[in-house]
């Protein structure tokens, strides 16, 4: 499979689920891919199961500092790149009463403003037909509980989506994003604590996705390659990957 | 590894433009294919063009008898896996000047037609099918003289909605398609001369944030994303393909 030869690929976020997935499938194709991640435990397992041929850097997604260091790391490793996938994000549910400051700046720094610098930093490496992938949610066009301050910072994104498209036509660079609906990416675990939490959030879903299951890491991915590479024609566009929740 | 292999395919409005180029893209992939046309001329050139793997037959989808017969001659080849639903009527009129016949014809053909095109392949879809409506950015959109068009369009839009959940059972997903203006013979042969082609598309391309029309190539890439198992996990949704035209 030579399908992604020659491409030279970042992927904020892309030691887990949905981002490694795709950096997996580009280098099946042939890519060269950069991830970032946060937790030593998360890189230390995205660099086994991708392999040697992965980058897999060390880089906080809120921190602008890292950022910078990111985009000199992309260059000396890579000099341009073809596509920039900001995956980054997560959601800590929160009532409306119960979030903090802390909590509503944590889910828009990580959400929107992480993302929104990436693009700002990285772009100037990005080649004449590349792209750009943000990673949204179903929960920027739902009313879901608790999720005021995620959903509202990826509503945030997808707005930036439409303006760093228009901002980056002189360079060619096409900016669109996928908006995932429920995904079996080990994410639940990580955000609800509790077997019985999960087993009600996972009842509850299934209850609600016309498709009736929860998506695969995969299928994101795959969603994410054609908007970076088959898309031609489409920008500042969302295209949800979430079994028909947001539709219908 | 072609992404359609085995598949069967029914392409409306095959023997030109978008449907050319996609009914082209699917045999590449894999597929066999069947072209629906009015003109048996042009179909008979479509045929030609695409070389293998590929039947044409006659049928005009605002007459129900005749996709009787289209789907007849399928059910010889076997169970369909994708119906791209692309025939459409376009015919400029200011609201003020359209007539009965005009509102009907557009309404028949776009709206009418496609819906009588997926309710008689329904007994012929395997499950799992993937449907995919051709509709119009022009939707979404406010243009002079094209209230009926778009409106036509739009109800398409919702078709795919009601259907998702209809057809979930089986595993059948519908999606839309919404070109923005594409390089075909379509596109010129709705205006009364040349030069007004010529003045339509300076339009829209300055109106287009990507500057350009599409190839129809293009519109092909998007519809075998979602032809293909590539989109598992879309439904229900509608796919820009227009530059960023409704986006931006």
């Amino acid at each position: 499979m030579d399908r992604y030869q020659g491409k030279k690929v970042v992927i904020i976020g892309g030691t887990s689920g949905m981002g490694l997935a795709t950096a997996k499938m580009l280098l099946d194709g042939g890519a060269r891919v950069l991830v970032t991640g946060r937790s030593q435990g998360g890189l230390d397992s995205a660099q086994k199961e991708l392999g040697k041929g992965a980058l897999v850097v060390s880089s906080d997604a809120r921190s602008l500092t890292d950022i910078d260091a990111l985009a000199s790391r992309v260059k000396t490793e890579f000099d341009t790149i073809d596509l920039l996938f900001v995956n980054a994000g997560f959601s800590i549910p929160t009532p409306l009463g119960g979030v903090t400051e802390a909590i509503y700046d944590e889910m828009f720094n990580l959400n929107a403003k992480g993302p929104f610098f990436a693009v700002q930093k990285l772009a100037p490496l990005i080649n004449r037909g590349g792209a750009v992938v943000l990673t949204t949610s179903v929960a920027n066009v739902k009313g879901l509980p608790g999720q005021a301050t995620y959903g509202a910072a990826k509503a945030a994104l997808r707005s930036f989506a439409r303006t760093l498209a228009a901002e980056l036509l002189p360079q060619e660079i096409r900016v669109n994003a996928v908006s995932p609906g429920p995904v079996e990416t080990g994410i639940l675990e990580k955000v609800f604590p509790t077997e019985e939490m999960r087993a009600h959030v996972r009842g509850h879903t299934l209850g609600i996705i016309p498709m009736k299951r929860f998506g695969t890491s995969e299928e994101i991915a795959k969603a994410v390659l054609f908007l970076a590479f088959d898309a031609t024609f489409t920008n500042g566009h969302e295209l949800p990957v979430d079994g028909g929740w947001s539709q219908l | 590894m072609p992404r359609l292999k085995n598949k069967i395919a029914v392409v409306t409005g095959g023997s030109s433009g978008i449907g050319l180029a996609t009914a082209k893209r699917f045999v590449e992939e894999g597929a066999y294919v069947f072209i629906a046309g009015r003109r048996k001329a042009e179909l008979d050139k479509a045929v030609a063009e695409i070389g293998s793997n590929v039947t044409g037959i006659k049928a005009d989808i605002s007459k129900l008898e005749d996709l009787d017969r289209l789907y007849d001659t399928v059910a010889k080849k076997g169970k369909i896996d994708v119906i791209f639903a692309g025939a459409a009527f376009v015919e400029k009129a200011m609201t003020l000047t359209v007539s009965p016949e005009h509102f009907d014809k557009t309404f028949n053909t776009n709206a009418r037609g496609t819906y009588f095109t997926v309710q008689t392949a329904l007994p012929h879809l395997n499950d799992g099918a993937s449907v995919i409506l051709v509709a119009s950015a022009g939707k979404n959109k406010g243009f002079p003289g094209r209230s009926t068009y778009s409106a036509s369009k739009a109800a398409l839009r919702s078709f795919a909605r009601t259907w998702t959940s209809e057809l979930k059972d089986r595993k059948i997903r519908t999606n839309v398609l919404s070109p923005g203006a594409v390089d075909t013979p379509m596109f010129n042969d709705q205006f009364p001369s040349q030069d007004a082609a010529a003045e339509a598309r300076k339009q829209i391309t300055s109106l287009t944030p990507l500057n350009r029309l599409a190839r129809p190539e293009e519109i092909a890439a998007a519809a075998l994303f979602l032809a293909s198992d590539e989109s598992s996990f879309v439904a229900g949704i509608d796919l820009a393909v227009d530059g960023g035209l409704t986006a931006v």
